[in-house]
Protein backbone atom coordinates (compact mmCIF):
# COMPACT_ATOMS: atom_id res chain seq x y z
CA UNK A 1 0.00 0.00 0.00
CA UNK A 2 1.19 3.47 -0.89
CA UNK A 3 0.24 4.91 2.50
CA UNK A 4 2.52 2.56 4.43
CA UNK A 5 5.50 3.26 2.24
CA UNK A 6 5.52 6.94 3.18
CA UNK A 7 5.51 6.09 6.88
CA UNK A 8 9.00 4.62 6.34
CA UNK A 9 10.22 8.22 6.63
CA UNK A 10 9.94 7.79 10.39
CA UNK A 11 12.52 5.02 10.44
CA UNK A 12 15.78 7.03 10.51
CA UNK A 13 14.68 8.87 13.67
CA UNK A 14 13.38 5.66 15.22
CA UNK A 15 16.66 3.90 14.41
CA UNK A 16 18.60 6.66 16.18
CA UNK A 17 16.41 6.36 19.25
CA UNK A 18 16.73 2.57 19.18
CA UNK A 19 20.53 2.64 18.98
CA UNK A 20 21.25 5.55 21.29
CA UNK A 21 18.47 5.51 23.87
CA UNK A 22 16.52 2.25 24.01
CA UNK A 23 19.39 -0.24 23.59
CA UNK A 24 21.68 1.73 25.97
CA UNK A 25 18.91 1.66 28.60
CA UNK A 26 18.59 -2.12 28.18
CA UNK A 27 22.35 -2.50 28.52
CA UNK A 28 22.28 -0.32 31.63
CA UNK A 29 19.59 -2.60 33.05
CA UNK A 30 21.68 -5.68 32.33
CA UNK A 31 24.82 -4.05 33.76
CA UNK A 32 23.03 -3.21 36.99
CA UNK A 33 22.77 -6.95 37.68
CA UNK A 34 26.49 -7.60 37.30
CA UNK A 35 28.86 -7.71 40.22
CA UNK A 36 31.56 -5.02 40.28
CA UNK A 37 34.12 -7.58 41.54
CA UNK A 38 33.43 -10.72 39.54
CA UNK A 39 31.22 -9.56 36.68
CA UNK A 40 28.73 -12.37 37.24
CA UNK A 41 24.97 -11.91 37.35
CA UNK A 42 23.81 -11.02 40.83
CA UNK A 43 21.33 -9.01 42.86
CA UNK A 44 24.04 -7.63 45.12
CA UNK A 45 23.99 -4.09 43.66
CA UNK A 46 20.33 -3.63 44.42
CA UNK A 47 20.72 -5.36 47.78
CA UNK A 48 23.53 -2.95 48.63
CA UNK A 49 21.33 0.01 47.75
CA UNK A 50 18.16 -1.03 49.53
CA UNK A 51 19.76 -2.40 52.72
CA UNK A 52 22.11 0.52 53.31
CA UNK A 53 20.35 3.21 55.31
CA UNK A 54 22.60 5.86 53.77
CA UNK A 55 21.19 5.27 50.29
CA UNK A 56 17.60 5.17 51.52
CA UNK A 57 18.14 8.47 53.32
CA UNK A 58 19.75 9.88 50.20
CA UNK A 59 16.74 8.89 48.10
CA UNK A 60 14.47 10.49 50.68
CA UNK A 61 16.39 13.75 50.74
CA UNK A 62 16.52 13.87 46.93
CA UNK A 63 12.74 13.41 46.77
CA UNK A 64 12.29 16.07 49.45
CA UNK A 65 14.52 18.53 47.61
CA UNK A 66 12.65 17.94 44.34
CA UNK A 67 9.33 18.36 46.13
CA UNK A 68 10.48 21.63 47.69
CA UNK A 69 11.64 22.99 44.34
CA UNK A 70 8.33 21.93 42.76
CA UNK A 71 6.22 23.59 45.46
CA UNK A 72 8.21 26.83 45.30
CA UNK A 73 8.00 26.78 41.50
CA UNK A 74 4.25 26.33 41.70
CA UNK A 75 3.93 29.23 44.14
CA UNK A 76 5.80 31.46 41.71
CA UNK A 77 4.48 30.08 38.43
CA UNK A 78 0.77 29.86 39.14
CA UNK A 79 0.15 33.49 40.15
CA UNK A 80 2.40 34.69 37.35
CA UNK A 81 0.64 32.54 34.74
CA UNK A 82 -2.74 33.66 36.09
CA UNK A 83 -1.85 37.34 35.84
CA UNK A 84 -0.53 36.82 32.32
CA UNK A 85 -3.56 34.88 31.11
CA UNK A 86 -6.33 36.84 32.79
CA UNK A 87 -5.05 40.32 33.62
CA UNK A 88 -2.43 41.48 31.17
CA UNK A 89 -3.12 42.34 27.56
CA UNK A 90 -0.31 43.67 25.38
CA UNK A 91 2.58 42.94 27.70
CA UNK A 92 1.86 39.28 28.27
CA UNK A 93 3.74 37.97 25.26
CA UNK A 94 6.78 40.02 26.21
CA UNK A 95 6.72 38.67 29.75
CA UNK A 96 6.15 35.12 28.51
CA UNK A 97 9.20 35.37 26.26
CA UNK A 98 11.30 37.01 29.00
CA UNK A 99 10.35 34.19 31.36
CA UNK A 100 11.27 31.44 28.94
CA UNK A 101 14.60 32.80 27.66
CA UNK A 102 16.68 31.74 30.68
CA UNK A 103 15.29 28.20 30.31
CA UNK A 104 17.18 27.96 27.02
CA UNK A 105 20.45 29.51 28.16
CA UNK A 106 23.44 27.47 29.15
CA UNK A 107 22.95 25.42 32.32
CA UNK A 108 26.57 25.77 33.39
CA UNK A 109 26.56 29.52 32.83
CA UNK A 110 23.41 29.85 34.95
CA UNK A 111 24.85 27.76 37.79
CA UNK A 112 28.11 29.65 37.60
CA UNK A 113 26.28 32.99 37.75
CA UNK A 114 24.57 31.88 40.98
CA UNK A 115 27.91 30.78 42.36
CA UNK A 116 29.34 34.27 41.76
CA UNK A 117 26.17 35.95 43.00
CA UNK A 118 25.73 34.01 46.23
CA UNK A 119 29.31 33.60 47.36
CA UNK A 120 30.56 35.27 50.51
CA UNK A 121 31.91 38.66 49.47
CA UNK A 122 29.77 38.51 46.32
CA UNK A 123 27.23 41.04 45.13
CA UNK A 124 24.31 39.82 47.25
CA UNK A 125 26.55 39.76 50.29
CA UNK A 126 27.58 43.39 49.72
CA UNK A 127 23.99 44.43 49.20
CA UNK A 128 22.92 42.84 52.47
CA UNK A 129 25.85 44.39 54.31
CA UNK A 130 25.12 47.87 53.00
CA UNK A 131 21.56 47.57 54.37
CA UNK A 132 22.93 46.25 57.64
CA UNK A 133 21.24 42.88 57.10
CA UNK A 134 24.43 40.85 57.33
CA UNK A 135 27.51 41.34 59.46
CA UNK A 136 29.97 39.40 57.34
CA UNK A 137 29.51 36.27 55.27
CA UNK A 138 26.02 35.33 54.06
CA UNK A 139 26.71 31.63 54.25
CA UNK A 140 24.09 30.76 51.61
CA UNK A 141 26.45 29.15 49.13
CA UNK A 142 27.19 25.47 49.75
CA UNK A 143 23.87 24.85 51.52
CA UNK A 144 20.69 23.07 50.48
CA UNK A 145 19.07 26.51 50.14
CA UNK A 146 21.51 27.45 47.39
CA UNK A 147 20.71 24.22 45.54
CA UNK A 148 16.97 24.89 45.78
CA UNK A 149 17.46 28.49 44.55
CA UNK A 150 19.50 27.25 41.58
CA UNK A 151 17.15 24.40 40.65
CA UNK A 152 14.04 26.56 40.90
CA UNK A 153 15.71 29.13 38.69
CA UNK A 154 16.51 26.41 36.17
CA UNK A 155 13.12 24.74 35.91
CA UNK A 156 10.17 26.94 36.95
CA UNK A 157 9.99 29.00 33.70
CA UNK A 158 8.54 26.12 31.72
CA UNK A 159 5.91 25.57 34.40
CA UNK A 160 4.74 29.14 33.82
CA UNK A 161 4.21 28.21 30.16
CA UNK A 162 2.19 25.03 30.79
CA UNK A 163 -0.08 26.69 33.37
CA UNK A 164 -0.46 29.78 31.20
CA UNK A 165 -1.55 27.63 28.25
CA UNK A 166 -4.17 25.87 30.36
CA UNK A 167 -5.53 29.14 31.75
CA UNK A 168 -5.56 30.87 28.40
CA UNK A 169 -7.60 28.12 26.76
CA UNK A 170 -10.19 28.48 29.49
CA UNK A 171 -13.39 30.32 28.67
CA UNK A 172 -13.69 33.52 30.73
CA UNK A 173 -17.47 33.35 30.67
CA UNK A 174 -17.22 30.40 33.08
CA UNK A 175 -15.67 32.73 35.65
CA UNK A 176 -18.26 35.40 35.01
CA UNK A 177 -21.06 32.83 35.32
CA UNK A 178 -19.69 31.59 38.62
CA UNK A 179 -19.35 35.14 39.98
CA UNK A 180 -22.78 36.23 38.84
CA UNK A 181 -24.28 33.18 40.55
CA UNK A 182 -22.95 34.62 43.78
CA UNK A 183 -19.81 32.53 44.27
CA UNK A 184 -17.02 34.36 46.06
CA UNK A 185 -13.66 34.95 44.36
CA UNK A 186 -12.13 32.15 46.40
CA UNK A 187 -14.92 29.66 45.62
CA UNK A 188 -14.71 30.54 41.95
CA UNK A 189 -10.99 29.93 42.01
CA UNK A 190 -11.22 26.69 43.99
CA UNK A 191 -14.16 25.13 42.14
CA UNK A 192 -13.89 26.55 38.63
CA UNK A 193 -10.49 27.97 37.70
CA UNK A 194 -8.13 25.62 39.52
CA UNK A 195 -9.71 22.32 38.36
CA UNK A 196 -9.68 23.50 34.75
CA UNK A 197 -6.02 24.50 34.95
CA UNK A 198 -5.10 21.16 36.54
CA UNK A 199 -3.75 19.44 33.38
CA UNK A 200 -1.40 22.39 32.87
CA UNK A 201 -0.39 22.31 36.52
CA UNK A 202 0.38 18.60 36.38
CA UNK A 203 2.50 18.83 33.24
CA UNK A 204 4.29 21.77 34.86
CA UNK A 205 4.88 19.71 38.00
CA UNK A 206 6.33 16.89 35.85
CA UNK A 207 8.58 19.30 34.00
CA UNK A 208 10.05 20.59 37.28
CA UNK A 209 10.03 17.51 39.52
CA UNK A 210 11.52 14.95 37.12
CA UNK A 211 14.66 16.86 36.09
CA UNK A 212 15.24 17.76 39.76
CA UNK A 213 15.37 14.06 40.61
CA UNK A 214 18.13 13.57 38.07
CA UNK A 215 20.05 16.79 38.72
CA UNK A 216 23.70 16.62 39.69
CA UNK A 217 25.31 19.82 38.40
CA UNK A 218 23.43 22.31 40.57
CA UNK A 219 23.68 20.19 43.76
CA UNK A 220 27.40 19.61 43.24
CA UNK A 221 28.39 23.19 42.43
CA UNK A 222 25.98 25.17 44.62
CA UNK A 223 25.59 22.65 47.44
CA UNK A 224 29.17 21.49 47.89
CA UNK A 225 29.34 18.82 50.59
CA UNK A 226 25.73 19.60 51.54
CA UNK A 227 24.56 18.95 48.02
CA UNK A 228 24.78 15.16 47.93
CA UNK A 229 21.82 13.73 46.01
CA UNK A 230 21.21 10.57 43.96
CA UNK A 231 22.65 12.29 40.88
CA UNK A 232 25.95 13.23 42.51
CA UNK A 233 26.35 9.75 44.00
CA UNK A 234 25.87 8.23 40.53
CA UNK A 235 28.42 10.68 39.13
CA UNK A 236 30.91 9.68 41.85
CA UNK A 237 30.46 6.00 41.04
CA UNK A 238 31.55 6.69 37.48
CA UNK A 239 34.24 9.31 37.97
CA UNK A 240 35.73 8.69 41.40
CA UNK A 241 34.98 5.21 42.65
CA UNK A 242 34.79 3.20 39.44
CA UNK A 243 31.92 1.07 40.68
CA UNK A 244 30.20 1.26 37.31
CA UNK A 245 27.84 -1.66 37.79
CA UNK A 246 26.66 -0.40 41.17
CA UNK A 247 26.35 3.04 39.56
CA UNK A 248 24.14 1.51 36.87
CA UNK A 249 21.92 0.00 39.58
CA UNK A 250 21.51 3.40 41.29
CA UNK A 251 20.81 4.99 37.92
CA UNK A 252 18.12 2.40 37.33
CA UNK A 253 16.53 3.11 40.69
CA UNK A 254 16.51 6.77 39.63
CA UNK A 255 15.00 5.83 36.27
CA UNK A 256 12.27 3.83 38.03
CA UNK A 257 11.48 6.82 40.26
CA UNK A 258 11.25 9.03 37.18
CA UNK A 259 8.82 6.64 35.49
CA UNK A 260 6.71 6.24 38.62
CA UNK A 261 6.33 9.98 39.16
CA UNK A 262 5.74 10.72 35.49
CA UNK A 263 3.01 8.10 35.42
CA UNK A 264 1.44 9.36 38.63
CA UNK A 265 1.45 13.02 37.60
CA UNK A 266 0.13 12.12 34.16
CA UNK A 267 -2.72 10.07 35.62
CA UNK A 268 -3.57 12.86 38.05
CA UNK A 269 -3.67 15.41 35.25
CA UNK A 270 -5.91 13.20 33.11
CA UNK A 271 -8.30 12.55 36.00
CA UNK A 272 -8.95 16.26 36.34
CA UNK A 273 -9.29 16.64 32.62
CA UNK A 274 -12.15 14.16 32.36
CA UNK A 275 -14.05 15.49 35.35
CA UNK B 1 -14.19 40.57 34.83
CA UNK B 2 -11.64 42.80 36.41
CA UNK B 3 -8.70 42.93 34.04
CA UNK B 4 -6.45 45.24 36.05
CA UNK B 5 -3.15 44.05 37.40
CA UNK B 6 -2.99 45.05 41.04
CA UNK B 7 0.02 46.21 43.00
CA UNK B 8 0.92 42.69 44.09
CA UNK B 9 0.66 41.43 40.54
CA UNK B 10 3.11 44.03 39.31
CA UNK B 11 5.40 43.36 42.26
CA UNK B 12 5.37 39.64 41.46
CA UNK B 13 6.30 40.24 37.82
CA UNK B 14 9.17 42.53 38.82
CA UNK B 15 10.46 40.10 41.45
CA UNK B 16 10.33 37.14 39.08
CA UNK B 17 12.20 39.03 36.37
CA UNK B 18 14.80 40.16 38.93
CA UNK B 19 15.22 36.56 40.11
CA UNK B 20 15.63 35.36 36.54
CA UNK B 21 18.01 38.01 35.30
CA UNK B 22 20.03 39.64 38.09
CA UNK B 23 22.65 36.89 38.52
CA UNK B 24 23.14 36.60 34.76
CA UNK B 25 23.43 40.37 34.27
CA UNK B 26 25.86 40.63 37.19
CA UNK B 27 27.99 37.93 35.60
CA UNK B 28 27.97 39.75 32.26
CA UNK B 29 28.94 43.04 33.92
CA UNK B 30 31.76 41.39 35.85
CA UNK B 31 33.25 40.18 32.58
CA UNK B 32 33.99 43.86 31.88
CA UNK B 33 35.35 44.51 35.37
CA UNK B 34 39.04 44.94 35.98
CA UNK B 35 39.33 43.04 39.26
CA UNK B 36 40.63 39.50 39.08
CA UNK B 37 38.55 38.54 42.14
CA UNK B 38 35.19 39.86 40.95
CA UNK B 39 35.43 42.66 43.51
CA UNK B 40 34.16 46.21 43.26
CA UNK B 41 34.40 49.14 42.52
CA UNK B 42 33.61 48.53 38.89
CA UNK B 43 36.36 49.56 36.49
CA UNK B 44 35.66 48.96 32.81
CA UNK B 45 38.07 46.83 30.82
CA UNK B 46 38.03 44.47 27.84
CA UNK B 47 41.16 42.84 29.16
CA UNK B 48 39.48 39.46 29.84
CA UNK B 49 38.21 39.24 26.28
CA UNK B 50 41.72 39.85 25.00
CA UNK B 51 43.02 37.07 27.27
CA UNK B 52 40.31 34.86 25.83
CA UNK B 53 41.42 35.52 22.29
CA UNK B 54 44.90 34.29 23.17
CA UNK B 55 43.77 31.17 25.03
CA UNK B 56 44.17 28.34 22.51
CA UNK B 57 42.68 25.75 24.85
CA UNK B 58 39.44 27.69 25.24
CA UNK B 59 39.33 28.39 21.52
CA UNK B 60 39.67 24.67 20.80
CA UNK B 61 36.85 23.93 23.22
CA UNK B 62 34.73 26.56 21.51
CA UNK B 63 35.47 24.93 18.15
CA UNK B 64 34.41 21.53 19.52
CA UNK B 65 31.20 22.98 20.91
CA UNK B 66 30.33 24.75 17.68
CA UNK B 67 31.18 21.75 15.51
CA UNK B 68 29.03 19.42 17.62
CA UNK B 69 26.16 21.89 17.71
CA UNK B 70 26.33 22.48 13.97
CA UNK B 71 26.29 18.77 13.21
CA UNK B 72 23.47 18.19 15.70
CA UNK B 73 21.44 21.04 14.23
CA UNK B 74 21.73 19.73 10.66
CA UNK B 75 21.09 16.07 11.48
CA UNK B 76 18.15 16.89 13.77
CA UNK B 77 16.64 19.10 11.11
CA UNK B 78 16.74 16.26 8.57
CA UNK B 79 15.61 13.50 10.94
CA UNK B 80 12.81 15.62 12.36
CA UNK B 81 11.50 16.60 8.93
CA UNK B 82 11.39 12.99 7.74
CA UNK B 83 9.80 11.86 10.97
CA UNK B 84 7.12 14.51 11.17
CA UNK B 85 6.10 14.06 7.55
CA UNK B 86 6.18 10.27 7.77
CA UNK B 87 4.31 9.84 11.04
CA UNK B 88 1.14 11.23 9.50
CA UNK B 89 0.82 8.02 7.48
CA UNK B 90 1.07 5.70 10.46
CA UNK B 91 -1.90 3.94 12.04
CA UNK B 92 -3.19 5.86 15.07
CA UNK B 93 -1.79 3.50 17.67
CA UNK B 94 1.67 3.15 16.09
CA UNK B 95 1.71 6.91 15.64
CA UNK B 96 1.23 7.44 19.37
CA UNK B 97 3.90 4.89 20.23
CA UNK B 98 6.47 6.27 17.77
CA UNK B 99 5.86 9.83 18.91
CA UNK B 100 6.29 9.00 22.56
CA UNK B 101 9.53 7.11 21.79
CA UNK B 102 11.18 9.99 19.91
CA UNK B 103 10.12 12.46 22.62
CA UNK B 104 11.50 10.24 25.41
CA UNK B 105 14.88 11.99 25.83
CA UNK B 106 13.02 15.15 26.77
CA UNK B 107 11.62 13.57 29.92
CA UNK B 108 14.42 11.19 30.96
CA UNK B 109 17.18 12.98 32.92
CA UNK B 110 20.16 13.46 30.60
CA UNK B 111 22.37 12.01 33.31
CA UNK B 112 20.71 8.65 32.65
CA UNK B 113 20.97 8.93 28.86
CA UNK B 114 24.65 9.92 29.02
CA UNK B 115 25.44 7.09 31.42
CA UNK B 116 23.59 4.44 29.49
CA UNK B 117 25.41 5.35 26.26
CA UNK B 118 28.69 5.22 28.19
CA UNK B 119 27.77 1.73 29.43
CA UNK B 120 26.89 0.66 25.91
CA UNK B 121 30.28 1.85 24.66
CA UNK B 122 31.98 -0.26 27.30
CA UNK B 123 29.65 -3.22 26.73
CA UNK B 124 30.47 -3.30 23.03
CA UNK B 125 34.18 -2.85 23.63
CA UNK B 126 34.47 0.51 21.87
CA UNK B 127 36.28 3.47 23.34
CA UNK B 128 34.89 6.94 23.94
CA UNK B 129 34.84 9.08 20.82
CA UNK B 130 33.34 12.21 19.34
CA UNK B 131 31.01 9.98 17.30
CA UNK B 132 29.12 8.84 20.39
CA UNK B 133 29.04 12.35 21.83
CA UNK B 134 27.42 13.54 18.61
CA UNK B 135 24.89 10.69 18.63
CA UNK B 136 24.01 11.51 22.24
CA UNK B 137 23.55 15.17 21.39
CA UNK B 138 21.34 14.26 18.43
CA UNK B 139 18.91 12.07 20.40
CA UNK B 140 18.46 14.64 23.16
CA UNK B 141 18.07 17.59 20.77
CA UNK B 142 15.73 15.86 18.31
CA UNK B 143 12.58 16.34 20.46
CA UNK B 144 13.05 20.11 20.30
CA UNK B 145 13.25 20.11 16.49
CA UNK B 146 10.17 17.91 16.44
CA UNK B 147 8.28 20.27 18.73
CA UNK B 148 8.93 23.18 16.39
CA UNK B 149 8.10 21.25 13.22
CA UNK B 150 4.98 19.66 14.64
CA UNK B 151 3.59 23.11 15.41
CA UNK B 152 3.87 23.98 11.71
CA UNK B 153 3.03 20.64 10.08
CA UNK B 154 -0.14 20.10 12.08
CA UNK B 155 -1.57 23.20 10.41
CA UNK B 156 -0.45 21.94 6.99
CA UNK B 157 -3.24 20.48 4.89
CA UNK B 158 -2.40 16.93 3.84
CA UNK B 159 -4.91 17.16 0.98
CA UNK B 160 -2.68 19.70 -0.78
CA UNK B 161 0.03 17.06 -1.14
CA UNK B 162 -2.52 14.46 -2.20
CA UNK B 163 -3.89 16.83 -4.80
CA UNK B 164 -0.43 17.48 -6.15
CA UNK B 165 0.20 13.73 -6.39
CA UNK B 166 -3.13 13.05 -8.09
CA UNK B 167 -2.32 15.71 -10.66
CA UNK B 168 0.67 13.59 -11.58
CA UNK B 169 3.50 15.22 -9.67
CA UNK B 170 6.22 12.85 -8.51
CA UNK B 171 6.73 12.55 -4.72
CA UNK B 172 9.93 14.56 -5.07
CA UNK B 173 8.20 17.34 -7.01
CA UNK B 174 5.39 17.39 -4.47
CA UNK B 175 7.88 17.76 -1.67
CA UNK B 176 9.87 20.42 -3.48
CA UNK B 177 6.94 22.50 -4.68
CA UNK B 178 4.25 21.99 -2.03
CA UNK B 179 5.52 20.63 1.28
CA UNK B 180 8.95 22.16 1.50
CA UNK B 181 7.97 25.81 0.99
CA UNK B 182 5.38 25.44 3.73
CA UNK B 183 7.66 23.88 6.32
CA UNK B 184 11.09 25.32 5.41
CA UNK B 185 10.96 28.08 8.05
CA UNK B 186 10.02 25.57 10.75
CA UNK B 187 12.82 23.25 9.62
CA UNK B 188 15.29 26.08 10.01
CA UNK B 189 13.89 27.13 13.39
CA UNK B 190 13.98 23.53 14.60
CA UNK B 191 17.56 23.20 13.44
CA UNK B 192 18.55 26.34 15.33
CA UNK B 193 16.84 25.12 18.50
CA UNK B 194 18.65 21.77 18.32
CA UNK B 195 21.89 23.64 17.67
CA UNK B 196 21.26 25.57 20.87
CA UNK B 197 20.38 22.49 22.94
CA UNK B 198 23.58 20.79 21.83
CA UNK B 199 25.71 23.92 22.28
CA UNK B 200 24.46 24.26 25.86
CA UNK B 201 24.60 20.61 26.78
CA UNK B 202 26.78 19.54 29.66
CA UNK B 203 25.73 16.09 30.97
CA UNK B 204 26.04 14.14 27.70
CA UNK B 205 29.41 15.68 26.79
CA UNK B 206 30.65 15.24 30.36
CA UNK B 207 30.06 11.49 30.33
CA UNK B 208 31.02 10.72 26.75
CA UNK B 209 33.85 13.09 25.74
CA UNK B 210 37.20 11.35 25.25
CA UNK B 211 39.73 12.38 27.90
CA UNK B 212 41.42 15.68 27.20
CA UNK B 213 38.83 16.93 24.69
CA UNK B 214 36.62 19.69 26.08
CA UNK B 215 33.50 21.62 25.15
CA UNK B 216 32.73 25.06 26.57
CA UNK B 217 30.36 23.81 29.31
CA UNK B 218 32.99 21.27 30.41
CA UNK B 219 35.55 24.07 30.40
CA UNK B 220 33.34 26.13 32.73
CA UNK B 221 32.76 23.16 35.00
CA UNK B 222 36.45 22.38 35.34
CA UNK B 223 37.32 26.01 35.95
CA UNK B 224 34.75 26.10 38.76
CA UNK B 225 36.43 23.03 40.20
CA UNK B 226 40.00 24.23 39.86
CA UNK B 227 39.70 27.96 40.48
CA UNK B 228 38.33 30.46 38.03
CA UNK B 229 39.37 33.71 36.42
CA UNK B 230 37.23 36.46 34.87
CA UNK B 231 38.02 34.83 31.53
CA UNK B 232 35.18 32.46 32.40
CA UNK B 233 32.88 35.47 32.88
CA UNK B 234 33.87 36.60 29.41
CA UNK B 235 33.28 33.23 27.75
CA UNK B 236 29.97 32.92 29.62
CA UNK B 237 28.90 36.30 28.28
CA UNK B 238 29.71 35.17 24.76
CA UNK B 239 27.77 31.93 25.27
CA UNK B 240 24.73 33.89 26.47
CA UNK B 241 25.07 36.08 23.39
CA UNK B 242 25.04 33.02 21.09
CA UNK B 243 21.98 31.62 22.92
CA UNK B 244 20.14 34.91 22.51
CA UNK B 245 20.90 35.03 18.79
CA UNK B 246 19.58 31.46 18.30
CA UNK B 247 16.46 32.14 20.35
CA UNK B 248 15.77 35.36 18.47
CA UNK B 249 16.00 33.54 15.14
CA UNK B 250 13.66 30.78 16.35
CA UNK B 251 11.28 33.34 17.83
CA UNK B 252 11.14 35.46 14.69
CA UNK B 253 10.60 32.51 12.36
CA UNK B 254 7.99 30.86 14.56
CA UNK B 255 6.25 34.05 15.68
CA UNK B 256 2.79 32.98 14.64
CA UNK B 257 3.27 29.39 15.83
CA UNK B 258 5.00 30.27 19.09
CA UNK B 259 2.14 29.15 21.30
CA UNK B 260 1.62 25.86 19.51
CA UNK B 261 5.34 25.26 19.82
CA UNK B 262 5.60 26.02 23.53
CA UNK B 263 2.48 24.06 24.35
CA UNK B 264 3.75 21.05 22.45
CA UNK B 265 0.43 20.70 20.66
CA UNK B 266 -1.88 22.83 18.57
Amino acid sequence: MKVNKKSAMTWPAMLMLLCFTLIPLLIMFETSFRSDETGTLTLENYKKFFTNFMYIKLTGSTLLMSLLVTVISLLIAYPLAYIMAKKLKGLKNVILVLTIIPFFTNQLVRVYSWLIFLQDGGILNRLFMSFGLAENGLGILYTRAAVVIGLTHAFFPYMVVTIYMALERMDDSLIEASMSLGASKWTTFKDVIFPISMPGVMSGVTIVFVPCLGSFVEPRILGGVNGTVIGTVIEDQFFQLYGWNFGAAIAFVLFALVLIFMGAFGALGRRWETE
Amino acid sequence: MNRKTGFFGKLLIVLVLLYLYVPIVVLMLLSFNESRYNSLPFKFTTHWYQELAADTELINSAKNSLLLAFLTGIVCMILATFFILGQRYLAKRTQGLFNSIVMMPMSIPWLIIGLSILLMIRFMGFSKSMFFVAMGHIVISLPYSLLVLRARVSSLDKSLEEMSASLGASPWTTFRRVTFPAIAPAMLAGGFLSFLISFDNFPISYFLMPNGIFTLPIEIQSSIKFGFTPEINAISTIIIGISLVCLTVVGLIMRSNLKAMLGGKD
